[in-house]
């Protein structure tokens, strides 16, 4: 029997479809979250703890009623990695975080074009009024894309918890424009 | 915005846990009662388990569901299928609220998902998983026709016991 999350947004940009992760996305999932690519989210994992956070990723959206989106290219359903809104208990405010699984998929500004479907989605649709990205401090790849988004350093913001032991910059995206009625134009 | 399935006896709701059922949680995991099912736990630990009980769904097609008192609504725990990754087989377990123990709430619900697992799903084997100190979870096991059929060592829980439940065919009449 098959379950997956219902009625959850699907989002398209240019080069991509971002949609709501699923059950069959744990195989790809499962091999980045226990490689070294998964450092800069507290991993490298164990598939026990690995399998956990997955389904803690997709839980989240029922749990908030958003969450991270899987990306993938328009002519195949493979997952790519994740990106948008996150929000789980121990967060002092809402971030955009992003992971991309694999080499191959890097390079290609794939996840800069994601997240700016995502931040966009999170300001307009779901009314975010600031988001912030939470970074490694030594995940360069990390903060040059938060850069290339128009984010900035914001040194007076709280980290997470669960990072004290380590240095974790927040980047605090720009936010979202006020257009001449008053309502909240996509920033892009 | 997740198909989780329904459930009902004579006197409990089994239904999709919801973020709603956070704070009755927290209180639960972080006392000395949840010592038997992973606790106690932090409030963002219990957040993230939450999560996980709800994506265990699409991630194995079946999992655990809040417990509701009909009558009420009042939430009393989480039952049902689990087996998460590093688990030896899929196992039929339980966690209830301090307030509702001693009134068989967690026989009737967990009666209510076996029969699931067995008639829904087609599973031919249900095994439980309980701490050698949990005794009222083995009494409950126990009364459900279960018998202790070896062990489980798992690297964050501990010494386990297996429960085995008596296959579908051999369900006695008064416990379907």
């Amino acid at each position: 029997m098959t379950i997956d999350l219902a009625n959850t947004p699907i989002l398209e940009t240019d080069r991509l479809i971002l949609r709501a992760p699923k059950g069959a996305d744990w195989p790809l999932w499962s091999n980045f979250a226990q490689s070294q690519r998964a450092q800069y989210i507290g991993g490298p994992f164990t598939p026990r703890t690995a399998w956990r956070a997955f389904g803690h990723v997709i839980g989240h959206w029922a749990m908030r009623g958003y969450g991270l989106f899987v990306f993938t290219l328009k002519d195949s359903d493979t997952p790519l990695g994740t990106v948008g809104p996150w929000h789980p208990a121990d967060w002092p405010e809402t971030e955009l975080g992003w992971t991309v699984w694999s080499t191959a998929h890097e390079g290609k500004s794939l996840v800069y074009e994601a997240a700016l479907a995502t931040r966009d989605f999170a300001y307009s649709t779901l009314g975010w009024t600031t988001a912030v990205s939470y970074i490694d401090a030594p995940n360069t790849r990390s903060i040059a894309l938060a850069e290339r988004l128009g984010a900035t350093l914001d040194a007076t913001a709280t980290v997470p918890a669960v990072d004290n032991a380590k240095e974790v910059l927040v980047y605090r995206h720009p936010a979202p424009e006020i257009d001449s009625d008053g309502g909240i134009e996509a920033y892009a | 915005m997740i198909q989780i399935p329904t459930l009902t006896s004579a006197r409990l709701t089994l239904r999709p846990p919801t973020q709603a059922d956070f704070p009755a949680l927290a209180d639960f995991y972080a006392s000395d009662r949840s010592k038997f099912v992973g606790g106690p736990m932090t409030a963002e630990q219990t957040w993230r388990a939450l999560a996980c009980e709800i994506g265990h769904w699409p991630l194995r097609g079946y999992g655990r569901w809040s417990i509701d008192i009909s009558d009420t609504s009042e939430f009393i725990g989480i039952i049902g299928l689990w087996n998460p990754h590093g688990w030896p087989e899929p196992e039929l377990g339980w966690d209830l609220m301090q307030n509702a123990t001693g009134k068989g709430y967690a026989t009737e619900a967990a009666l209510a998902a076996r029969d699931y697992a067995y008639t829904t799903l087609g599973w031919t084997t249900l095994t439980s998983l309980v701490k050698p100190e949990n005794t009222k979870s083995a009494a409950v096991a126990t009364r459900m026709g279960a018998c202790h059929d070896g062990d489980f060592d798992h690297e964050r829980h501990g010494l386990l016991n297996i429960y085995r439940h008596p296959a579908p065919v051999s369900v006695p009449e008064n416990l379907q």
